[in-house]
C-alpha cells in the first residue's frame, strides 16, 4: 500500500511533476514534498479550517484530500496570493486591521475570505461571518477579521484582487 | 537630565505589527515547518486506560516494521518529571509499570517519517491489567476508591485561611446563603499543537532544542536538569509559535523523550502533536468545585465568605506548574474580586486522579474566581430583590481605599473599579435595559444582563511562566546606527516584537523600523522568565524601557561631548541628536554610533567602547491588578436551550497601553475563549475514565458566528511600575465568563435559574425551564 504514484500537481500556477503514496494527504505533500508550509496544519480532522486551500478557486480542506485526487486541477495556497514584493490588499487590511496574532489560522482565513470576494465582492457582515465560520481563530476574536474583510470589500468595486 | 523620552511618539499608538508580513505571506516557520536533513520523527503509543498495570509488551513487530529505529521505554529512558520531589511523585516521561490517564504515553517509536512511525506504533501490544480509575474529586479527598499513587495520598495540595474575626462575622450576620459552583474540564487548544524538535551538534556537543513554548529558558533549565546536562550544552530556540494561553508553559514527557532520543540517536528528531494527542494530553484546565457559603446584610453588604476549593489535579502535577494548585490557591487570594468584603475563610485541597494532569489556561484562577465572586452578589441581589448593579455598587472597593489590602491580604493597586462598570452600564444602556428586559418577556423571549467586574493580577513574581520576578533585556546600537535588542519572552501571538520595539524606539530616539527584537534563542537573549501571567507587557516592556533609557544616556553623553554641550541640553530623537533650541548642532546616531565603535578615541574618558548593555527591571511592587467590566446581554431560547450573545461591552484598564490596537485584539480574543467556556467548550470524561471529546467536532470552539460585535472603551490607572504599564492578557477571559453566565441566570430568573456551572449547555437550559416551569 505504500507504493508511490507519479502525480502532476499544479500549484500556484506551476505544475509539479512528483511521486507520492497514494494516502497522503495534499496538506502533507504541499508541506513536506513541495515545502509550501504556509499551509497550516491544526486537527486533520476537517475541523478547523487552517489547512484550508483553494482548489479551482473554491476553498477546500487539504487534510480531508488527498493529494491524487487533485491531479490536473488549480490549486492555490497562500505563497500563491502574493505576487511580486507587495501585500494583496486583502493582506494589507488584515494588517491595518490587527486581524492576526499567532498567525497560525492566517494562511486559511486569506484564501477563504479571497474565495468569498471573488463570489461575493460586496458581502454583508452576516455573510461574512457565515463564510469564515469553518476557520477557527483561538487568538483574534474575529471581529478584526471581519473588519479586514469588509474595508477590502468596501475599497474595491468590482473587482478585488 | 533629560531622562524620559521628549513625548513618546510610538507608545500608545495604534502601529501595525512588524510581524504581520511574514505571517501573511506564509512565510513564517513554526514548530513542524523545521525540516533537517536526516531528521528522524516520533510517534507515541499510549494508555488506552486510565488505570492499569502494564503487564507485558510485546514490540518486535515495532522494531522491525519499516523505518524504524528505534523502540524506547521507561527502561530506556527512565526520567522522571518532578525529581525535586515538591509532591512525592513524579511523571515518568514513558509510563512506568502502571498507567494513571488515558493518552499517557508508554512507548516511543522513531523512524523515518511520521507515517511510518504511526504504522509501527499500531502493532505494539502492551498488555494491561485495568485497575479501577479515581474520577471523582470529593471522594478522592476520602481515598476513595483507592489512591491514584499508592505512596502518597490524593491529597497532594492542602491549605487553609482564615481572616481574623471571620467566625463572629459569619455567625453574627442576618442573612446567609449557600451554593455550589462547578466548572468541568476546558484546555486552551491552540491552532498550532504542542511539538518539539532537538538536533545534536556533533561538532560542538551541544544540542539545539526547538520547542513550541513560552519560556525559553525554563525549558532550557528544565531539559538540562532532567537530563543530567550542563545548562550550557543546550540551546533552545523557539519558532514562531501558534498560540499558547498557559498551556504552552510547561515541559512535557514528550519534550524529554525527544531530546533523550536525538542525543542515543545522534539525529536529529521531531515530534508534532495531531489534535487528539492534544486534547487528550496538552494539560487540562478549570477542574474545579467550590463549596461556599456567605453572610451578608438586609442592604446586600456582604460581609463574609466561607469556601472550600477543590480541584482535581489529574495524575500527575503538571511539570512544573500545577494547575490544580495555580487555580486554587490563587482564587482564593482574590475570591473577593473588586468588593470589599472584610471577612474570608478559604479551605483548599487538590486531589489527584486518573485524569489527564491540570496545567494553565488563560486566566488560570481568575475566570473560576470571577465566576464564584460575581456568582454571590447576584445570588444575594435576587434574594432582596435588588438590583444586581446597586449590590455590586454597596460592596464596590472605593477610589479612596487603595492601596486596598483585600480580606486574603493581597494589596491592591489603584484601579477604576467602580468607574469601570458605571461607563459599561452607560455603554449598554442598562437604565432602559430593564424595560426591554420585560418587553421582550412578555412577548416569550428571554434576554437578560451580566456584569462581571473584574481584578486581574499581573507582573507577579511567579507564574505558570516561572518564578522569575524580573525581565532582562540586551540592547545593542549596531555601527550602522540600528538597534538590536534581545529577551528572554516567549511571545505566543502576542505581537512584542513591535511592543517592545515601540518602547525602545522612543528612548533610543529612533524610527520604529529601526529597532529588531530578538527573542526565543537562549543563546542570544540574557536570562528570563518568559510569556505567561501577564507578565510581559509590565515587566518585559519595563525591562526594555530602563535598557532603552540606560542606552539613551549613553548617547545623550557622547553627543555632549561630541557637540561640546550640557548633557541636559541634548535632545534625541527621529535618529538625530542635537542641541536644544540649535537644531544645526546635530549629529546622526549612525555617526555617534560609528565613533563609539571605529574612532574610540573621540569617545569621552571614562565611558566604555562600544554601544551595549544589558538591563534588568524588577517591579518594587510584587504585583499590580488591571481592572474592568464586562457586561454581556444574551438571549435564551428556552426551547432549544441555545444562547445568543447580543451585545457586549468592555471597559477596561490596564495602565498605560503601548499599543491599543493590540489590546484590543487581546480583549476580542479572550471575549471569544470566554464564549467558548460559558457555553461551548467542555473535555468530558465518561464513568469508564475515557475521554470522550477527542476531536474538535466534540470539543466545540467558538466561530465568527458565535461571537458578537464587541464594544471596547479604555480606562488608564497607570501602576507604579516602569512606564504605567499593567498586564492584560488574561483579564477577558478572567471577566468574560461570569459576564456570560450572569446574562443566563438573568435572562431565566422567571425561571429561577441561578447559573451554578461552566459551561451552561443547552441540555442544562432545558432542564431547568422544564424543571421549574
Ligand atoms: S487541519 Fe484541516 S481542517 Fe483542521
Ligand atoms: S491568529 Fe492565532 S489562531 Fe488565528
Amino acid at each position: 500500500m505504500n507504493s508511490k504514484v507519479p502525480l502532476k500537481l499544479t500549484v500556484n500556477g506551476e505544475t509539479f511533476d512528483i511521486e507520492v503514496e497514494p494516502r497522503w494527504l495534499l496538506s502533507d505533500v504541499l508541506r513536506h514534498q513541495l515545502g509550501l508550509v504556509g499551509t497550516h496544519v491544526g486537527c486533520e480532522q476537517g475541523a478547523c479550517g487552517a489547512c484550508t486551500v483553494l482548489i479551482d478557486g473554491k476553498p477546500e480542506r487539504s487534510c480531508l484530500t488527498f493529494a491524487i485526487q487533485v491531479e490536473g486541477q488549480q490549486i492555490t495556497t497562500v505563497e500563491g496570493l502574493t505576487r511580486g514584493e507587495h501585500l494583496t490588499p486583502l493582506q494589507e487590511s488584515f494588517s491595518a486591521h490587527h486581524a492576526l496574532q499567532c498567525g497560525y489560522c492566517t494562511p486559511g482565513m486569506l484564501l477563504t475570505a479571497t474565495a468569498l470576494l471573488e463570489q461575493e465582492p460586496h458581502p454583508t457582515e452576516q455573510r461574512v461571518r457565515e463564510a469564515i465560520s469553518g476557520n477557527v481563530c483561538r487568538c483574534t476574536g474575529y471581529q478584526f477579521i471581519v473588519d479586514a474583510i469588509l474595508a477590502v470589500a468596501g475599497d474595491t468595486k468590482e473587482d478585488v484582487r | 537630565m533629560t531622562e524620559q523620552a521628549m513625548r513618546p511618539q510610538f507608545m500608545g499608538a495604534r502601529v501595525k505589527r512588524v510581524e504581520d508580513p511574514r505571517l501573511l505571506t506564509g512565510q513564517a516557520r513554526y514548530l513542524d515547518d523545521i525540516d533537517l536533513p536526516g531528521m528522524l520523527e516520533i510517534a507515541f503509543v499510549r494508555s488506552p486506560y486510565p488505570s492499569a498495570r502494564i503487564t507485558g509488551m510485546e514490540l518486535n513487530a515495532v522494531k522491525s516494521a519499516a523505518g524504524v529505529r528505534a523502540v524506547l521505554t521507561f527502561e530506556d529512558c527512565p526520567i522522571l518529571l518532578w525529581q525535586r520531589d515538591s509532591y512525592q511523585v513524579g511523571q515518568p516521561v514513558l509510563a512506568h509499570n502502571e498507567v494513571r490517564y488515558v493518552g499517557e504515553p508508554v512507548v516511543a517509536v522513531v523512524a523515518e517519517d511520521r507515517y511510518q512511525a504511526e504504522d509501527a506504533a499500531e502493532l505494539a501490544v502492551v498488555h494491561y491489567e485495568p485497575l479501577q480509575p479515581v474520577l471523582d474529586m470529593v471522594q478522592a479527598i476520602e481515598e476513595l476508591p483507592r489512591r491514584v499513587h499508592s505512596h502518597a495520598s490524593n491529597v497532594f495540595y492542602h491549605k487553609e485561611y482564615t481572616t481574623q474575626g471571620f467566625s463572629d462575622a459569619f455567625a453574627q450576620a442576618p442573612r446567609h446563603l449557600a451554593a455550589t459552583f462547578r466548572t468541568t474540564r476546558q484546555t486552551a487548544v491552540t491552532l498550532e499543537p504542542r511539538g518539539t524538535a532537538a538536533m545534536p551538534d556533533p561538532a560542538s556537543g551541544r544540542m539545539t532544542v526547538y520547542a513550541s513554548t513560552q519560556s525559553p529558558h525554563r525549558i532550557r533549565g528544565d531539559l538540562a536538569e532532567l537530563l543530567g546536562w550542563p545548562e550550557n550544552q543546550v540551546r533552545v530556540i523557539v519558532p514562531e509559535v501558534g498560540g499558547g494561553f498557559g498551556m504552552k508553559a510547561n515541559t512535557y514527557p514528550e519534550d524529554v523523550v525527544v531530546v533523550w532520543a536525538a542525543r542515543h540517536l545522534g539525529k536529529p528528531v521531531k515530534w508534532v502533536s495531531d489534535r487528539t494527542e492534544s486534547l487528550l494530553t496538552d494539560v487540562h484546565a478549570r477542574d474545579d468545585i467550590h463549596e461556599v457559603e456567605v453572610a451578608y446584610q438586609d442592604d446586600g453588604r456582604i460581609i463574609a465568605i466561607r469556601d472550600h476549593l477543590m480541584a482535581d489535579g489529574g495524575a500527575y502535577p503538571a511539570y512544573p506548574f500545577s494547575g490544580a494548585v495555580g487555580e486554587t490557591s490563587l482564587a482564593s487570594r482574590v475570591l473577593t474580586g473588586p468588593y470589599q468584603i472584610p471577612y474570608i475563610e478559604t479551605v483548599i485541597d487538590c486531589t489527584y486522579s486518573n485524569k489527564t494532569p491540570l496545567g494553565a489556561y488563560r486566566g488560570v484562577w481568575g475566570p473560576i474566581a470571577s465566576f464564584v465572586q460575581e456568582g454571590i452578589v447576584d445570588r444575594v441581589a435576587r434574594s432582596l430583590s435588588l438590583d444586581p448593579a446597586e449590590v455590586r455598587r454597596i460592596n464596590m472597593i472605593r477610589p479612596d481605599q487603595f492601596p486596598f489590602r483585600n480580606a486574603a491580604g493581597m494589596i491592591y493597586d489603584a484601579g477604576s473599579y467602580g468607574e469601570s462598570m458605571e461607563e459599561a452600564l452607560r455603554l449598554i444602556n442598562y437604565k432602559d435595559f430593564r424595560v426591554r428586559q420585560s418587553a421582550l418577556r412578555a412577548q416569550g423571549r428571554y434576554r437578560g444582563i451580566g456584569i462581571s467586574v473584574f481584578v486581574e493580577p499581573t507582573a507577579m513574581a511567579s507564574s505558570e511562566a516561572g518564578s522569575v520576578g524580573y525581565e532582562s533585556v540586551f540592547i545593542r546600537v549596531e555601527p550602522t546606527g540600528k538597534v538590536t535588542a534581545a529577551m528572554g519572552l516567549g511571545p505566543t501571538g502576542q505581537g512584542h516584537e513591535t511592543t517592545m520595539a515601540q518602547l525602545i524606539a522612543d528612548q533610543v530616539g529612533v524610527n520604529l523600523e529601526d529597532v529588531v527584537i530578538l527573542h526565543g534563542d537562549t543563546d542570544s537573549a540574557p536570562f528570563g522568565g518568559g510569556t505567561g501571567g501577564s507578565r510581559s507587557g509590565p515587566i518585559g516592556g519595563g525591562a526594555a524601557l530602563v535598557a532603552g533609557r540606560e542606552m539613551r544616556q549613553r548617547l545623550v553623553k557622547l553627543a555632549a561631548h561630541l557637540l561640546e554641550a550640557a548633557e541636559e541640553d541634548i535632545e534625541l530623537g527621529h535618529g538625530q541628536a542635537w542641541v536644544a533650541g540649535v537644531p544645526d548642532r546635530a549629529m546622526t546616531i549612525r555617526q555617534l554610533a560609528e565613533i563609539a565603535y571605529t574612532h574610540v578615541k573621540r569617545i569621552p574618558p571614562g565611558m566604555p567602547i562600544g554601544l551595549e548593555l544589558v538591563a534588568r527591571y524588577q517591579p518594587e511592587q510584587s504585583v499590580s491588578f488591571s481592572n474592568g467590566t464586562h457586561i454581556a446581554e444574551v438571549e435564551v431560547d428556552p426551547l432549544t436551550g441555545l444562547v445568543q450573545v447580543v451585545n457586549y461591552v468592555v471597559v477596561n484598564d490596564c495602565g498605560r497601553l503601548i499599543n491599543p490596537l493590540i489590546v484590543e485584539g487581546q480583549i476580542h480574543g479572550g471575549v471569544a475563549q470566554g464564549i467558548g467556556s460559558a457555553f461551548l467548550e467542555s473535555l468530558r470524561y465518561g464513568d469508564d475514565g475515557q475521554l470522550m471529546t477527542t476531536s474538535l467536532s466534540d470539543y466545540l470552539l467558538p466561530e465568527a458566528t458565535d461571537v458578537p460585535r464587541i464594544t471596547i472603551e479604555h480606562l488608564v490607572t497607570p501602576s507604579a511600575g516602569e512606564g504605567g504599564i499593567k498586564g492584560m492578557g488574561e483579564g477577558s477571559l478572567i471577566g468574560a465568563p461570569a459576564a456570560l453566565v450572569g446574562a443566563v441566570s438573568d435572562a431565566l430568573a422567571p425561571f429561577h435559574v441561578m447559573v451554578d456551572r461552566l459551561p451552561v449547555t443547552p441540555d442544562d437550559v432545558i432542564e431547568w425551564v422544564t424543571a421549574r416551569v
